[in-house]
């Protein structure tokens, strides 16, 4: 309506006025103010890289917003064997993991979603519980377990075979190991997915013609989730790209430099290296954005293959017969190694004032020491839980806010700019974590705005972290939702802003549920921004472990984490309560 | 052959136990057709899982040809792909990653076949379905109709012992649908194979039948061939499930060997009974199909009343009459009167009005 240009001078006055005071203009308005906002966080974080790794002068120089060019660092970078080392190492290690990773995470996600095995829904949810544990936390409890002198594995290994330091975590295939392991879960979540929108009389259909399970495995199933398969392997290589907690903790004592440790300890050491840090930034990013468009492509192509499916679809399972029990024992073996051993690993070096490998006398010397001790010193334990409380239920809030209005404007009008919306709010996914917490450190040494070293520091760069995530949840809600139901509202003469609370929040509300909880649990135990932003006043719980490791407080560490562990489930389960209790009702 | 015996099938669910299949017993005679027929959630889908192997009966016993595939009571279950059996699906589950050729190539896998053998046995199954002109073809981009024989090819190339028809016509369009079911037919006679078919269609169950079982709440209530299943049904479930009917109620005055008459608020009315069980004082309904009654008042029995609504559908004249308190819903000859109001009288001989007891 307001499109129209009105005639004479004062009905156009009028109608300029009513444009700006109705509520479909109030629309334009705040789609204004998401392009600038998300310029703000994406595009300018990706330019700062961008910019830095073309200048030889640092934030903050005078010379640093000169228009003077050079490829110095990148001439410098490509030249040495250490860049060359660190790609070969990020490649090598990445392939490695998402091998070993799928490989365990399609088994799982098979037995559980397309199978009868007993015990399997057991099996999916602590595996998906599994998430909550920092992963800073797993692997550390992974070192207990199998690093040369004190992992118990070699403990055991040398009482059982009287050969010392069996097994050695700090190599390319313990890393390999430990980072696999972490995300099972999320190689699960991505093929369960798959597996579950599959029409199961193709699977019957091959039985009828004679086929045993496992020819139908090979010959049916297989080849059917290929092409969700490829891009779950393509997801999985992204995120080893960036991981850090791995690379950072078994990295150095390995011998093995990946992107993104290169890029933290360039920029967290002094003097700090801000060209060659930008330069490898730049490296990981590109490289993060060519699997993305793979990645896309992929997914595109894969719907030809998911929408055969007939109209008495109902979700049948396999039966696998007496091999049920071999793939539940498998199953429930593989889920206590995945959540199991690093989390009782860690609950049993935590009563223990001084480390021991399990023994009677370690079991004997069990006290609370650690635990008090950490609650007589809030200014360690206790102040960085508050801080990682609250960024993880800010953050959640305030992505989930963004998110839907985003997914709103994208999904559901026709108003110009919206396309753009969608591209910056998901772009962000391209800029690995290191790289994010680099631009954002960068960015505000460089602007008088005074964040460094507060929370909100922080809740920037997760904002644009976790847009992306966040974005996917609801926009496949909102998607749902059909459009005559808005419709129908504005015919009423319902204003928008009242549409948008009362048709379109209470609708949504299983998949804001669900980006709120992903969002709130991934910023609570988030490592590398957190690190890379980290003063003394604004650290998280994530950044306290990794400290405590640094100084080798094992125990109190393993202390920490089982709070952290209580204090999560104890958040997740009140929030689930009060969402469910308080949240905004279905309006059925 | 295949014989079914006392077959059930019950789920657990959290407050109590439901019997989806409830003591099922019948037999198929080699190269006959078998349908169950059913409204949903009658249990014929599950009986016909469980003859494939593709669900676990919970009590019966299950034989197909001289072997016993399924014994509950000595702990004897088959599994699916060894029982030589074929299926067709009700969503074809064409397999989208193959050819034509390679879905019904497929089944012959894990055989000792020589590869010639297995080209050559493939294609007379595509030639069978009149397909092989489409081997090469990837299977996703078929029709509907195209794909369900592909499906028909991959379940006989193999020689099963028996056909399984899972609703296989429910996903194609009314038109292809009765093409496809003469065809089905066609094909079943000049195969010989043995097979059960499961739909919820009568006008299909009837069509491509030698038997009919109807089944109700997991229990078989009536078994017969088609003719005899729509001219004579035995309970009224039956009557109106298969083919629309007219029921009247009334209460048994006289029985006279098969022929029994009816008080009805009509007055006495003649009807067949060819079960000869009920007895005088029964009630009953007497139930007569909407072709059967005529407005020329040559039958036996007359009901009287009113044209109510009348539409002209080419071959006949599809009529309500209102008589009294029921409304006859009836396809009278092209020339019958269409004026709504006008009174008219039914006729219809005894053998048509069939007598039921009311329970």
């Amino acid at each position: 309506m307001s499109e129209q240009t009105a005639g004479a001078g004062p009905s156009r006055l009028k109608t300029f006025v009513t444009a700006w005071t109705t509520g479909w203009d109030w629309r334009r308005l705040i789609l204004v103010a998401l392009v600038l906002m998300l310029v703000y966080q994406v595009v300018v974080p990706f330019g700062m890289i961008a910019w830095t790794s073309f200048k030889t002068a640092r934030p903050g120089d005078a010379s640093f917003l000169d228009l003077d060019f050079t490829l110095a660092n990148y001439v410098r970078a490509f030249g040495t064997p250490r860049f060359w080392s660190a790609t070969w190492s990020t490649l090598a290690f990445s392939t490695a993991s998402t091998f070993v990773a799928f490989t365990i995470g399609a088994f799982l996600a098979w037995v559980i979603e397309r199978t009868n095995t007993p015990l399997a829904r057991l099996v999916g949810i602590l595996l998906v519980g599994r998430i909550i544990i920092p992963g800073i936390l797993i692997t550390i409890s992974w070192i207990l377990i199998a690093s040369p002198n004190i992992g118990l594995l070699n403990h055991l290994g040398l009482w059982l075979t009287g050969v010392r330091n069996i097994f050695n975590v700090y190599s390319f295939w313990g890393m390999v190991w430990v980072h696999s392991i972490e995300m099972v879960p999320l190689t699960y979540l991505l093929l369960a997915a798959a597996f579950q929108a599959m029409d199961p009389s193709l699977e019957e259909a091959s039985t009828m013609t004679g086929a045993g399970v496992w020819r139908t495995l090979r010959r049916i199933s297989m080849p059917l989730a290929l092409p969700a398969a490829g891009a779950a392997v393509l997801l999985l290589f992204i995120t080893t790209i960036e991981t850090f907690e791995v690379p950072l903790l078994m990295g150095g004592r390995a011998g093995i430099r990946v992107y993104a440790t290169e890029i933290f300890f360039n920029t967290s050491r002094t003097p700090t290296d801000w060209g060659i840090s930008a330069t490898y930034a730049m490296a990981m990013t590109v490289m993060s954005i060519i699997l993305l468009v793979v990645y896309f492509r992929l997914i595109r192509h894969s719907e030809r293959y998911q929408t055969i499916t007939g109209k008495g679809y109902r979700p049948r399972r396999i039966d696998l017969g007496r091999w049920r029990y071999v793939t539940s024992a498998l199953s429930l073996l593989m889920v206590f190694i995945i959540t199991g051993v690093p989390f009782l690993m860690m609950l049993y070096v935590s009563f223990l004032p001084v480390y021991l490998p399990p023994s009677m006398r370690a079991f004997q010397s069990m006290s609370l020491v650690n635990y008090t001790a950490m609650l007589e010193d809030p200014a360690e334990a206790l102040i960085p839980m508050w801080n990682s409380t609250l960024l993880g239920l800010g953050t959640a809030t305030v992505v989930v806010l963004v998110v839907s209005a985003i997914a709103y404007f994208v999904h559901k009008t026709k108003i110009p700019g919206r396309k753009a919306l969608d591209f910056l709010a998901f772009s962000s996914i391209a800029l690995p974590s290191v790289v994010l917490g680099a631009a954002f450190l960068w960015f505000y040494l460089l602007v008088p705005i005074p964040v460094i070293g507060t929370l909100t520091i922080i809740g920037l760069a997760y904002l644009t972290k976790y847009m992306p995530f966040a974005l996917r949840f609801v926009s496949s809600s909102m998607v749902q939702i059909h459009s005559e139901l808005e419709e129908a509202a504005q015919v009423a003469g319902v204003p928008w802003r009242k549409n948008f609370f009362r048709i379109f929040l209470p609708l949504l509300k299983p998949g804001l549920l669900a980006a709120w909880f992903w969002v709130m649990v991934h910023a609570y135990r988030e490592l590398t921004v957190a690190l890379m932003l980290a003063r003394s006043q604004n650290r998280t719980a994530s950044v306290v472990i990794y400290y405590l490791w640094e100084n080798g407080s094992f125990m109190q560490l393993s202390a920490f984490g089982v709070l952290i562990f209580i204090l999560l489930i104890a958040l997740v389960t009140a929030s689930h309560f009060i969402s469910k209790r308080y949240g905004v009702k279905e309006q059925y | 052959m295949i014989r079914v015996e006392n077959l059930r099938k019950s789920f657990e669910t959290k407050s109590e136990t439901v019997h989806a299949i409830d003591g099922v017993s019948f037999e198929v005679a080699a190269g006959e057709m078998v349908t169950l027929l059913g409204p949903s959630g009658c249990g014929k889908t599950t009986t016909l899982r469980c003859v494939a192997g593709l669900e676990r009966p919970t009590g019966g016993r299950i034989v197909v040809g001289d072997q016993a595939v399924v014994n509950v009571e000595k702990g004897v279950f088959v599994p699916a792909h060894l029982r030589h059996l074929g299926m067709v699906f009700q969503s074809y589950a064409i397999w989208p990653h193959m050819t034509v050729f390679e879905n019904v190539a497929y089944a012959l896998e894990g055989r000792k076949i020589s590869k010639a053998d297995a080209r050559k046995l493939t294609m007379e199954a595509l030639e069978t379905v009149q397909l092989a002109g489409h081997a090469d073809r990837p299977a996703p981009r078929l029709s509907g109709g195209q794909q369900q024989r592909v499906a028909i090819a991959r379940a006989i190339v193999g020689k099963p012992q028996a056909l399984l028809f899972d609703e296989p016509l429910s996903n194609l369009d009314a038109k292809l649908r009765v093409e496809m079911r003469t065809e089905l037919r066609r094909l079943q006679k000049q195969i010989g194979l043995t097979s059960i078919y499961v739909t919820h269609d009568q006008a299909e169950a009837l069509a491509i039948s030698d038997w009919i079982i109807v089944m109700k709440d997991g229990k078989i209530v009536e078994y017969g061939r088609p003719t005899q299943i729509y001219r004579y049904p035995a309970n009224a479930f039956t009557a109106q499930f298969i083919g629309s009917t007219n029921l009247i109620p009334g209460a048994v005055r006289s029985v006279d060997g098969e022929h029994v008459g009816v008080d009805t608020a009509y007055g006495v009315l003649v009807g067949i009974d060819k079960t000869k069980r009920v007895r005088n004082g029964d009630k009953v309904w007497l139930s007569i199909r909407p072709e059967d009654l005529a407005s020329d008042a040559a039958g036996v029995n007359r009901i009287d009343g009113h044209l109510d609504f009348a539409i002209f559908a080419g071959a006949a004249v599809e009529a309500e009459v209102a008589c009294g308190d029921l409304k006859m819903f009836c396809l009278l000859g092209r020339d019958a009167p269409m004026t709504p109001g006008e009174p008219i009288s039914l006729s219809f001989g005894p053998d048509v009005a069939v007598v039921l007891p009311q329970d």
